[in-house]
């Protein structure tokens, strides 16, 4: 058996949906930090100009979808990683269903909120 | 007429068969499949004994959600019908799934009362509040049709992983007030394979028949465990 078991989605519930996109989420933020602490302990250049113009690159407006979703990955998984803790200390398991309504409607304006003050910063 | 889709398995290769059964009000899945074997083709391989929800043999994928045959309206599930064999099991031939393994590790969480000081020549009653009886009540219902082991993400990336099934069988006995061999099945739950290997999807709980909650049971003996660990480091 392999990971592919993540990715059964036919006649799953939510919950399912939940469970891949924590992991999924999980395996894109594990990859965002190597690459940043990667990249940050590895610069040579002791001026900070490579720094500042990879800062300017990311902050950039073609930037700003991947930065959006990344926050997104972030949010998620902190938010419904909260919702699993609880569950997994056995606290509110009968009201799991709209728990995972309401963490995931907390992510959306979480993310939304996050995304206007982003957009904001890029001079939109 | 419905249209059945059938995912067969010949013991070398595994392909998709249709039939049409004339469905009518209050036939069954498990009907439907007898209706198949009887009239077109008596090589099909299934597995039933009750045909009333009670001993689990018939559980099986039904338009992709796994469910007990005997208790599924065929009228409830549109003009076609999709049955495959369980996930996460081997399929032995056509819908019949090995169930060995999953049996082995539900007889290794010790499913039954264990009593320190028992005399079996002289047995004595062993009284239960129904307050007592409510902790573990629902955990009991467990039919142990697998339906809960072929939807859980862990057991279809570990093949050693326990399962809900069999730790819903270990919560229903440690958090039984007559047994005593909790820090046994303490043990055995806090193996690499499992409590600590369920990631909480809660497919299980959703898909069980009878509804008897494995995700929470499996989170309940979690809680239990990791208790136990720290008392045992604690020396209490």
């Amino acid at each position: 058996m392999s990971v592919s078991g993540w990715f059964r989605f036919k006649g799953r519930s939510l919950f399912s949906w939940a469970f891949t996109f924590q992991r999924l989420t999980g395996v894109v933020l594990l990859i965002y930090l190597l690459a940043h602490l990667t990249y940050l302990s590895t610069l040579l250049d002791k001026t900070g100009l490579t720094y500042e113009s990879m800062i300017a690159i990311t902050v950039s407006r073609q930037f700003l979808v991947f930065d959006l979703l990344l926050v997104l990955c972030g949010v998620f998984h902190g938010v419904n990683g909260f919702r699993i803790i609880l569950h997994e200390f056995g606290i509110a398991y009968e009201n799991r269903k709209p728990l995972l309504a309401i963490f995931t409607i907390i992510t959306v304006v979480v993310w939304l909120y996050a995304s206007y003050i982003m957009y904001s910063l890029t001079g939109g | 007429m419905v249209k059945f889709r059938i995912r067969r398995y010949n013991g070398k290769k595994s392909y998709w068969q249709t039939f049409e059964v004339p469905a009518k009000r209050g036939m069954t899945v498990l009907e439907a499949l007898y209706y198949i074997k009887e009239n077109y083709d008596s090589s099909l391989a299934f597995r039933a004994s009750c045909r009333m929800g009670i001993c689990g043999s018939c559980a099986m994928k039904i338009n992709d959600r796994p469910r007990l045959a005997c208790e599924t309206q065929v009228l409830t599930l549109g003009n076609t019908v999709k049955v495959e064999p369980l996930d996460n099991f081997k399929v032995i031939k056509d819908l019949i799934t090995e169930f060995d393994e999953f049996f082995e590790k539900h007889k290794a969480v010790k499913p039954y009362l264990i009593r320190k000081n028992d005399n079996y020549a002289e047995p004595k009653e062993l009284l239960q509040t129904p307050k007592e009886l409510n902790e573990y009540y629902l955990f009991t219902l467990c039919i142990k049709c697998g339906a809960c082991y072929s939807v859980c993400p862990a057991a279809a990336t570990l093949d050693e992983y326990l399962g809900p099934a069999a730790m819903t069988a270990a919560y229903r006995f440690c958090a039984d007030s007559r047994d005593e061999g909790q820090r046994e099945r303490y043990q055995i739950a806090s193996s690499p394979s499992g409590v600590w290997r369920c990631h909480l999807a809660m497919e299980c709980s959703e898909v069980c028949p009878k509804n008897v909650e494995p995700a929470k049971a499996v989170q309940l003996l979690r809680r239990k465990t990791a208790f136990s660990i720290l008392k045992s480091l604690l020396g209490w």
